[in-house]
C-alpha cells in the first residue's frame, strides 16, 4: 500500500511534530505522565531540601530516638534521634547526585564508544565490543562491589563504580543506531564533501542516536538508584553521618523490631522513584518507537 | 463493502465482459477525515484481453486492483460502488467466505515484490501446492504434482530440483515466476497483476512480460496490469486506463492511445519520457505535482498543471466521453472531451 | 576535442562476504574487476547496467568512497588515490556525488539550511552571512522556494529532495558529479523535471557528469559517451549514437531491444533472451556473458576476451566482434 503513504497529507512541521508526538506519548498513556510529575516532585524534593526539611538530618537527639510518626516527627525518628523525614530530603540529594553524574558520565562516554564501534566498524568494532560485552557479562551490582572495595567507599567512587558498570550498556544502545544510519547515503554525502570523521560522528550520527539513549538513561538511572541503594546497604557506600537511602535502610534494619518505619519510608522513596521513571521511560520509548514515529 | 445507496442492479450483461465496475469509489480514513483515493470510476474488463491501468505514485491504480478483491483495511478505508460485477455477479456484498472463495481462486494477484509476497520458510513447491489445496479438491501428492507441473508452465529451469527450494534461492526473477505459477494455480479468470516487472532488470523483465503474454494467449484470461511505465504498458496491453489523482482520465485500446493520446496528462506523460529508439531533444516535464489525497482541488484534478486549463476546468469536473462518436477512445476533458465548450462554460457561468 | 577530466585505469574492488553455516566460508565478490574509461570535460558519461553489475561500486570507487583494491584515477592530472587525506578533501570540492534515494540521502533531523551551509563553511568558502546568500541562491537555482531552508527533509516529497541533493553538492563548487541513479525512484514526470534541472545546471556550472543508470533511454537522453557493464567489467564502451546505431556486444544489444519503448507498433514482440545475470561470488569462466550469449563459441567459454579498441572512440570485449557473428539481424525476434 506505497499509495496511501504516498497521499498522506503534507506532515506538520518538526518542531510542531515533536510536540504532537510528545502530547500524543502524556495523552495516550497517562501513566507516563504520572511517572514524569512524580519524578519531578521528588527532584523538587531534593534540591529545595533545605526550605522542606523539619530538622537538621544530621543532629543527634538521644532522648527522641526510635520515636514513630508524629506531628513533631512526621516520618519518626531513627536511633541517634535523628528526624527520618529530613534525612529522607537530604539523602534523596545524595542519592540522585550519585545516579545522575554516574548516568549522564556513562551516558556521554558510552554514547561515545558506541558510536565509534559502529561508525569505523571492522577491527574496532570487534575489539571494542568484546571488551564491552565482557563488562556486561558481570551483573551491575558484583562490578559495582567490585570496584569500590577496591577504590573505597566515597561518593567519588561510588559514582565511578556505578557509571563503569552503565557504561557498557550505552555504548551497545547507542552503537546499534550508528550502524543503520552510517549506511544512509547522506552520511555518504558527508564523506564525499570532505567532512572529518569527527564531525560526521558529532553532527550527523549522534542526533539520529540521542532520543535512543536518552529513553535507556532515565531506565537506568533507575537501576543507579538502586545500585547506590544496594552498595549503601552493604556498608559500602557513602560514610555516615550523611543520609543516603540504602544507608538508613540499612540503620532502620538494625532496629527494625523497634520501629520499622526506619527502612520503611527509605525504602518506599527508593521503589518511588524506581517506579517513576520506569514509567517514564517505558512511555518515552513508544514515543520513539520507529512504528509510530513519523520520519 | 457497502452497496450504495442509489446502487443500480445491472440489466443486461455481455457474456463477453468478465469485470465490469461501475462508480467505484474507495476512500481512507487519514487524521479522522475520509478522503476519496479512488473516485467513481468505472471500467468494463473482456475476456481474454489485457488492460493496463497506468499512471504516477498515488493515483489510485493499485487502489483500484485492492477494491476489487476487497482486500483494503476495513478500519481505515472504504469501498464503495454501484457495482463491482464479475461473470455476471455482483462482488458487493458478499461476505468474507464467498470472497475468499473468489480470490486467489477465480481472480488472482501478483504483487511488486515477491520476496515479501512469498513465506521465507516454505519451499515454493509447498506454497504453489497450498493454493490447490485449499480451493481444489486435490490430495497433496495430486497438488504437488499439479504444482510441479505449474512451476514447469512457468519456465522455471529444473523446476524438480527446485521444487524444495527455499524463496531466498531464487533470484528475482525466479520468485516472480513462482508467484506467477501461484496466482495461475486455479486456473483464474482474472489476475491482477501490480507492478509485476518494476523491481526486475529489463532483461528479466522483457522475460516475464513475454511469459505473461504467453499465459494469457494459453488459458484465456484476463490480465489487469498495473504499471507506472509506458514502455510496459505499450508493449503488454490491450486497452489502456490511464489514471490521474483518482480518476481515469483517459481509456483506449493501445493503438489509438499511442497513436492519439488525447488528454493534455496522456500526452504530457508521453512526452516526458526518453526514448530509447531514438533521439529525445528535448523532455516536456509537467510542472508542479500530484495534489495531495486530502487537499484535491474542485473540477478537473489536473487543471493546476494543464497548459490548455479553462476556467471552466477548475469548476467542473469531466467525465468520461467519446472522442468521438461511436469511438471506444474515451477521454475526461473540457478542452480535448468532444464538448460544445461555450454552451457549458455559458450555463456554468449563468 | 574537449580535454580529459577523469581517467579511470584499471580498477578493482574485490569484496569479501563470509557464508555459510556453521562452518563460514569467505567467498570474493568481484564487484569491479578491472575497468578503465575516460569522461571528457563538460560531457556526461552514462554507466549502464543491470543490477549487481558493479556500476554503483565503481561510481564510489572512483570518488574513494569505497578504496579501491588497485588501478588508478586520475583527475585533471591529478593521482586521486595516491592522494593524502587533507589534499583529498580539497578535492571533494571538484568531485560530487548525488543518490538515487531521496529519502535515504537527506539526514532526517537537519534542517536544509543548514544542512547546505555546513560544507561551506567547512571548506572555509564562505563566512556565516555569505554562505546563508549562497543558499537562497542555490535553493532558487535547483527551483526551490527561499522558506525551504527552514524545512526539514520529510516536508519535501521525493522530487524535490533530489532538488535538495543536488544543490548541497553544488555548494562546494565541484566540477565533476557522479550521478547515482538520479531519477531511477522519482515519477516519470518529476523524472523529466530533474533531468532538464540537471542539464541546465551542467551547462549553467561546465559540470561533467559519470551517470550510472539502468535505464537506457535517461542515458541516450542525457549523456554523450556511454560504457556498458555486465559482471564487473564493461563490455563495450563509445559514443551514444554510435553505440545504439550499431550495438557490437550482444549484451549492449540485448539490452538496447529489450528497454520497453511507449510505442506498441515496435514492442509488441519480445526478445529470446536466455538466462539471468549469473552471481558475481561466481562469475561465468572465460566471458562472463557467454551463457546468455546465442552466439558464444568455444573460446568464449574458455579465454577471457581482450580489449578490442576499435577506432579512437569505441571499443568492445568480445572475441567474435569483427566474425560478423553478431551482425544486424541479432537478437532473432
Amino acid at each position: 500500500m506505497t499509495e496511501k503513504s504516498e497521499n498522506m497529507p503534507a506532515p506538520l512541521s518538526s518542531s510542531a511534530l515533536f510536540q504532537e508526538q510528545v502530547k500524543r506519548t502524556f495523552r495516550s498513556n497517562k501513566l507516563t505522565g504520572l511517572g514524569a510529575v512524580i519524578f519531578l516532585l521528588v527532584l523538587l524534593a531534593a534540591v529545595f531540601a533545605p526550605l522542606l526539611s523539619t530538622h537538621d538530618p544530621l543532629i543527634q537527639n538521644i532522648l527522641d530516638r526510635l520515636e514513630g510518626p508524629s506531628a513533631q516527627f512526621w516520618m519518626g525518628t531513627d536511633a541517634y534521634g535523628r528526624d527520618i523525614y529530613s534525612r529522607l530530603l537530604y539523602g534523596a540529594r545524595i542519592s540522585l547526585t550519585i545516579g545522575g553524574v554516574a548516568i549522564l558520565s556513562a551516558m556521554v562516554i558510552g554514547t561515545a564508544i558506541g558510536i565509534i564501534a559502529g561508525y569505523y566498524g571492522g577491527k574496532v568494532d570487534d575489539v571494542i565490543m568484546q571488551f564491552n560485552d565482557i563488562l556486561l557479562a558481570f551483573p551491575t551490582l558484583i562490578l559495582g562491589l567490585i570496584v569500590v572495595a577496591m577504590l573505597g567507599p566515597s561518593m567519588q567512587n561510588m559514582i565511578i563504580a556505578i557509571s563503569l558498570t552503565s557504561i557498557p550498556g550505552f555504548a551497545r544502545i547507542a552503537r546499534a543506531p550508528t550502524i543503520v544510519v552510517r549506511e544512509r547515503d547522506f552520511i555518504e554525502a558527508c564523506r564525499a564533501l570532505g567532512y572529518r570523521d569527527w564531525r560526521i560522528m558529532v553532527f550527523h550520527i549522534l542526533p539520529n542516536v540521542t532520543s535512543e539513549v536518552l529513553v535507556m538513561a532515565s531506565l537506568w538511572l533507575a537501576t543507579a538508584i538502586r545500585t547506590e541503594a544496594s552498595l549503601s546497604f552493604i556498608g559500602l557506600g557513602v560514610k555516615p553521618p550523611a543520609a543516603t537511602w540504602g544507608g538508613m535502610i540499612r540503620e532502620g534494619f538494625e532496629n527494625i523490631l523497634d520501629n520499622p518505619w526506619l527502612s520503611i519510608f527509605p525504602g518506599l522513596a527508593i521503589l518511588l522513584v524506581v517506579f517513576s521513571l520506569n514509567l517514564l521511560g517505558d512511555g518515552l520509548r513508544d514515543a520513539i518507537d520507529p512504528k509510530t514515529r513519523v520520519d | 463493502m457497502h452497496t450504495m445507496p442509489n446502487s443500480i442492479q445491472s440489466s443486461e450483461s455481455n457474456p463477453d465482459i468478465i469485470l465490469d465496475v461501475r462508480k467505484l469509489r474507495t476512500s481512507f480514513r487519514i487524521a479522522g477525515e475520509w478522503h476519496a483515493a479512488v473516485r467513481d470510476i468505472s471500467f468494463t474488463l473482456r475476456r481474454n484481453e489485457t488492460l493496463a491501468l497506468v499512471g504516477e505514485s498515488g493515483c489510485g491504480k493499485s487502489v483500484t486492483a485492492l477494491s476489487v478483491l476487497d482486500l483494503v483495511p476495513s478500519q481505515n478505508g472504504r469501498i464503495e460502488a454501484e457495482q463491482i460485477q464479475f461473470n455476471g455477479r455482483n462482488l458487493l456484498g458478499l461476505s468474507e467466505d464467498e470472497m475468499r472463495e473468489i480470490r486467489g481462486n477465480r481472480i488472482s494477484m501478483i504483487f511488486q515484490e515477491p520476496m515479501t509476497a512469498l513465506n521465507p520458510v516454505l519451499s515454493v513447491g509447498h506454497q504453489v501446492a497450498e493454493a490447490l489445496l485449499y480451493h481444489r479438491d486435490m490430495n497433496k501428492e495430486e497438488a504437488n504434482r499439479a504444482a510441479l507441473e505449474l512451476l514447469d508452465q512457468v519456465k522455471i529451469p529444473s523446476a524438480s530440483s527446485r521444487f524444495k527450494e527455499y524463496p531466498h534461492q531464487f533470484s528475482g526473477g525466479m520468485r516472480q515466476r513462482v508467484m506467477i505459477a501461484m496466482a495461475l494455480a486455479c486456473r483464474p479468470d482474472i489476475i491482477l497483476a501490480d507492478e509485476p516487472t518494476t523491481a526486475l532488470d529489463v532483461t528479466i523483465q522483457s522475460q516475464i512480460l513475454a511469459l505473461l503474454g504467453e499465459l494469457k494467449r494459453d488459458t484465456g484470461m484476463s490480465l489487469i496490469f498495473i504499471t507506472h511505465n509506458l514502455g510496459v504498458v505499450a508493449s503488454i496491453a490491450d486497452r489502456v486506463a490511464v489514471m490521474y489523482a483518482g480518476n481515469i482520465v483517459e481509456i483506449a485500446d493501445v493503438d489509438s492511445l499511442f497513436a492519439h493520446p488525447t488528454h493534455p496528462y496522456t500526452e504530457a506523460l508521453m512526452r516526458s519520457i526518453p526514448r530509447s529508439d531514438r533521439d529525445t531533444e528535448t523532455l516536456h516535464s509537467i510542472p508542479g505535482q500530484v495534489p495531495p489525497i486530502s487537499r484535491m482541488p474542485d473540477g478537473c484534478r489536473f487543471a493546476a498543471r494543464c497548459d490548455l486549463a479553462r476556467p471552466i476546468c477548475r469548476k467542473l469536473d469531466p467525465a468520461l466521453q467519446q472522442i468521438n462518436a461511436g469511438s471506444t477512445h474515451e477521454v475526461a476533458c473540457w478542452v480535448r472531451g468532444d464538448h460544445d465548450l461555450t454552451a457549458i462554460e455559458d450555463r456554468a457561468n449563468g | 576535442m574537449a580535454d580529459t577530466l577523469l581517467r579511470i585505469e584499471n580498477i578493482k574492488k574485490f569484496f569479501h562476504v563470509k557464508r555459510g553455516f556453521p562452518v563460514a566460508k569467505t567467498m570474493t565478490v568481484r564487484a569491479v574487476d578491472g575497468v578503465s574509461f575516460e569522461v571528457k570535460r563538460g560531457r556526461s558519461f552514462g554507466l549502464v547496467g543491470e543490477s549487481g553489475c558493479g556500476k554503483s561500486t565503481l561510481g564510489r570507487a572512483l570518488l574513494r568512497l569505497v578504496e579501491p583494491d588497485s588501478g588508478s584515477v586520475t583527475f585533471d592530472g591529478q593521482d586521486v588515490l595516491s592522494t593524502n587525506a587533507s589534499d583529498m578533501r580539497a578535492l571533494r570540492q571538484r568531485m560530487q556525488i548525488i543518490f538515487q534515494d531521496p529519502y535515504s540521502s537527506l539526514n532526517p533531523r537537519k534542517r536544509i539550511g543548514a544542512a547546505l551551509v555546513e560544507p561551506l563553511l567547512v571548506h572555509g568558502l564562505a563566512d556565516k552571512r555569505q554562505a546563508h546568500e549562497r543558499v537562497l541562491k542555490l535553493l532558487d537555482e535547483v527551483g526551490l522556494p527561499p522558506d525551504a531552508a527552514n524545512r526539514f527533509p520529510h516536508e519535501f516529497s521525493g522530487g524535490q529532495r533530489q532538488r535538495i541533493g543536488i544543490a548541497r553538492a553544488l555548494t562546494v563548487g565541484p566540477e565533476l558529479i557522479v550521478a547515482d541513479e538520479p531519477v531511477s525512484a522519482l515519477d516519470v514526470s518529476i523524472q523529466a523535471q530533474i533531468l532538464l534541472l540537471l542539464r541546465e545546471l551542467q551547462e549553467s556550472h561546465n559540470l561533467s557528469f559519470v551517470f550510472i543508470s539502468h535505464d537506457l533511454g535517461v542515458v541516450r537522453f542525457f549523456c554523450q559517451d556511454m560504457a556498458v557493464m555486465y559482471l564487473g567489467r564493461i563490455v563495450e564502451t563509445g559514443p551514444i549514437p554510435r553505440i545504439f546505431e550499431e550495438p557490437l556486444h550482444p549484451y549492449t544489444h540485448i539490452l538496447r531491444d529489450a528497454s520497453p519503448v511507449p510505442d506498441p507498433r515496435q514492442s509488441r514482440k519480445f526478445l529470446h533472451i536466455e538466462g539471468e545475470v549469473p552471481s558475481a561470488v561466481n562469475p561465468p569462466s572465460g566471458c562472463h556473458f557467454h551463457p546468455r550469449c546465442p552466439y558464444a563459441a568455444d573460446i568464449c567459454k574458455k579465454v577471457s576476451p581482450d580489449w578490442h579498441q576499435v577506432d579512437a572512440e569505441r571499443g568492445v570485449a568480445c572475441h567474435l566482434f569483427d566474425t560478423g557473428n553478431t551482425g544486424p539481424d541479432y537478437p532473432k525476434r
